[in-house]
């Protein structure tokens, strides 16, 4: 079973391939060319390197944490991708992509977005290279998420709302997909995480993935030697990719991807494909995603709005069924618990999304899920100011 | 048994192909609509199986479909309302347009298996393209299920012959982008129309944004077999839907929304 179901483009074991429709099979193959043609070149290479420094941020540093992890009872070490331009990990592939659409010929950026992170970040790229920019936002998260909405404009940015199906970030992905199948001459389709049809979830690791690639070297460098233990969390899983790539082929390094557990996973309201869900297609992917038992797509639910995806990177289902990560999640009390503790202990707000990664590695050690004296490497992917808002009016006192 | 509808119909000569949503405005009058439409001369009908996803559709599809998911039309309802369909009106070839998720969910084989027993023909999943097809094709093969490859407007010549290859028809998209909205002029169509009849051996079916019977007769001239018409008939049920109990009124818009793209053949 597993093999005939092995897709035939751009595989992850069983996983990944191209299902989206032949319309938009010249745009993907223009791409696919575009990444194996353009990316390696030396003019390429050395232009994102330049942005990347000057305009990103890059290197962000390695942090070490040691009342957090007095508290966690676990040596934790922070990659501070919350330092980047736009207070997120999103730069690193918004870069990336505009740089490819830039050298492709296309003029126009088109955009999904939940939180409206990737929306800014699009937005914030397409102003720097002077392109169009027009980003797909749910109506519903537009009334969620308004600061974003007006940083995403005054980027010079249009926000178009959805509202269609559930008005929400798979709405917006849908709607982008249908904008691009008539635009594609001038337009490209910057994916904000690593999920989609094949090129894209390679394309985004490839962008993301030097979030690794660094951190192993500046490990190597102030610890010595490799972590124990790397975590992220994991929506669609750009950030968890972009750490987990250079540390998957050292076999003793232990990945761990946390995803939203909402309400808690018996309760149904929440966005762990990978933990609870079934493979399926969707957005142009075979990936592990939440739908009923007659294929109808279902609503997360997380009280962040970056992992609230019902699908995810089909690199991650395969890293699942290899055995090579393991996923599990954190509800939203945990992470609204560790959103506290980070902030208390070591000056650090962190985003909801990463406060899922961080509540993992607290109660780890007790739950035996990472042992005692393991050195853990925590992708702290984004930071906190977008969630002060919506923190607030929980009314929690801390 | 179910291709040999199809056959039969090729031979009758061209069909005007009404699009209509399982369950849509609610599952008996989507039955309705379908028995309608036959006696109103559409040779052939494209089924649609609502799907929370529809990302190759545009807003009439989309909103048809919020309608029919709505009323609580998903697949099994689905399986049950193609098979009231293809039994009040018989020998009419039914081509099943069907998300991939819902198909891969069921499982191919017995989707495929379940569909052909429900009396459909044909089986186009337009987000499965032809380098990942081979699965599906398998299984529509094994249960006598044609199956049908979409081809588009800037589908090469090479790739056009390649699924037009063990293909029970090639549905070609009028228009780059998504269905029942117009991009450009009809001419480049009908250009592209007589350009695919030319090389693929396999009836052409034109589809995305028809709306007249002008268009569909230059079309059949240009060299289609089939004609669809999906979002202009998805508009006339959402302007007519007022609800089961006065139906009367749908119909006959319908009944005469439907003659007027087949003039009655």
């Amino acid at each position: 079973m597993t093999s005939s179901l092995r897709p035939r483009q751009g595989a992850f074991g069983s996983f990944g391939g191209r299902f989206a429709p032949e319309l938009l099979t010249p745009a993907l193959e223009e791409l696919e060319t575009a990444r194996r043609e353009i990316l390696p070149t030396r003019t390429f290479r050395d232009e994102l390197d330049r942005e990347a420094r000057a305009w990103v941020g890059r290197p962000t540093p390695l942090t070490s944490a040691p009342r957090f992890s007095a508290r966690a009872g676990l040596e934790t070490v922070f990659k501070r991708e919350d330092l980047l331009h736009g207070g997120a990990h999103k730069a690193n592939n918004v870069l990336g992509q505009a740089l490819l659409a830039r050298h492709m010929g296309k003029t126009r950026l088109i955009a999904e977005t939940g939180a409206g992170q990737h929306g800014t970040a699009t937005a914030m790229i397409a102003a720097r290279f002077g392109m169009e920019a027009v980003i797909y936002m749910g109506e519903k998260d537009m009334e969620r998420q308004a600061p974003n909405v007006k940083r995403m404009e005054l980027c010079g940015a249009e926000v178009i709302p959805v509202t269609a199906g559930a008005r929400t970030l798979k709405d917006a992905i849908n709607e982008a997909l249908r904008d691009w199948t008539a635009s594609l001459s001038t337009t490209h389709y910057l994916l904000g995480t690593a999920a989609g049809p094949h090129p894209f979830p390679r394309l985004v690791r490839d962008f993301q993935a030097v979030i690794g690639r660094e951190a192993k070297r500046q490990w190597r460098r102030e610890f010595g030697g490799l972590p124990d233990v790397v975590v992220a969390c994991v929506g669609g899983g750009s950030n968890a990719i972009g750490i987990f790539h250079a540390f998957v082929p050292e076999k003793r390094v232990r990945l761990f991807g946390v995803e939203p557990g909402g309400a808690g996973l018996d309760s149904g309201r929440h966005g762990a494909t990978l933990v609870r869900g079934t493979p399926g297609l969707l957005h142009g992917a075979r990936t592990m995603i939440l739908q009923d038992d007659e294929g109808q797509i279902l609503e997360p639910h997380s009280i962040s709005a970056g992992l609230d995806y019902p699908g995810v990177g089909p690199e991650h289902a395969h890293l699942q069924e290899t055995g090579r990560a393991r996923y599990v999640a954190a509800t939203d009390e945990e992470a609204l618990a560790a959103f506290e503790v980070l902030s208390a202990t070591e000056g650090i707000v962190p985003a909801f999304e990463p406060s899922h990664a961080l509540a993992f590695v607290l109660r780890a050690r007790e739950s035996g899920e990472i042992p005692a004296g393991a050195r853990v490497l925590l992708n702290l992917c984004g930071r906190g100011d977008k969630d002060l808002e919506t923190y607030f009016a929980l009314g929690r006192s801390s | 048994m179910s291709l040999a509808a199809l056959r039969a119909s090729m031979r009758r000569g061209p069909a005007v192909s009404p699009f209509l949503m399982l369950g849509d405005p609610t599952p008996d009058l989507s039955v309705e609509l379908a028995r309608t439409a036959v006696e109103a001369g559409a040779g052939m009908l494209e089924i649609g199986f609502p799907y929370s996803d529809p990302a190759a559709d545009g807003p009439a599809i989309q909103a048809a479909t919020g309608r029919a998911l709505a009323g609580g039309t998903s697949t099994r309802r689905g399986f049950e309302l193609l098979r009231r369909i293809a039994e009040s009106c018989p020998g009419v070839p039914l081509n099943l347009l069907v998300y991939g998720n819902l198909v891969h969910r069921i499982g191919y084989e017995r989707f495929a298996d379940t569909v052909t027993g429900a009396g459909a023909s044909t089986l186009l999943a337009p987000d499965i393209p032809l380098e990942e097809a081979a699965p599906l094709r398998r299984a529509c093969r094994r249960a006598g299920l044609g199956h049908v490859e979409l081809a588009g407007p800037r589908t090469p010549g090479p790739r056009l012959r390649r699924l037009a290859r063990g293909s029970a028809f090639v549905y070609l998209a009028g228009f780059q982008g998504v269905t029942g909205v117009r991009h450009g002029g009809f001419a480049a169509v009908l250009r592209r129309v007589t350009e695919v009849a030319e090389s693929v051996d396999v009836p052409v079916c034109l589809g995305f944004g028809l709306s007249s019977r002008e268009q569909i007769v230059r079309a059949f001239e240009a060299g289609a077999r089939i004609a669809v018409v999906g979002s202009h008939l998805a508009r006339v049920v959402e302007r007519l839907h007022r609800g089961e109990g006065d139906a009367a009124v749908l119909i006959a818009g319908y009944r005469s929304a439907v003659l007027g793209l087949t003039a009655g053949r």
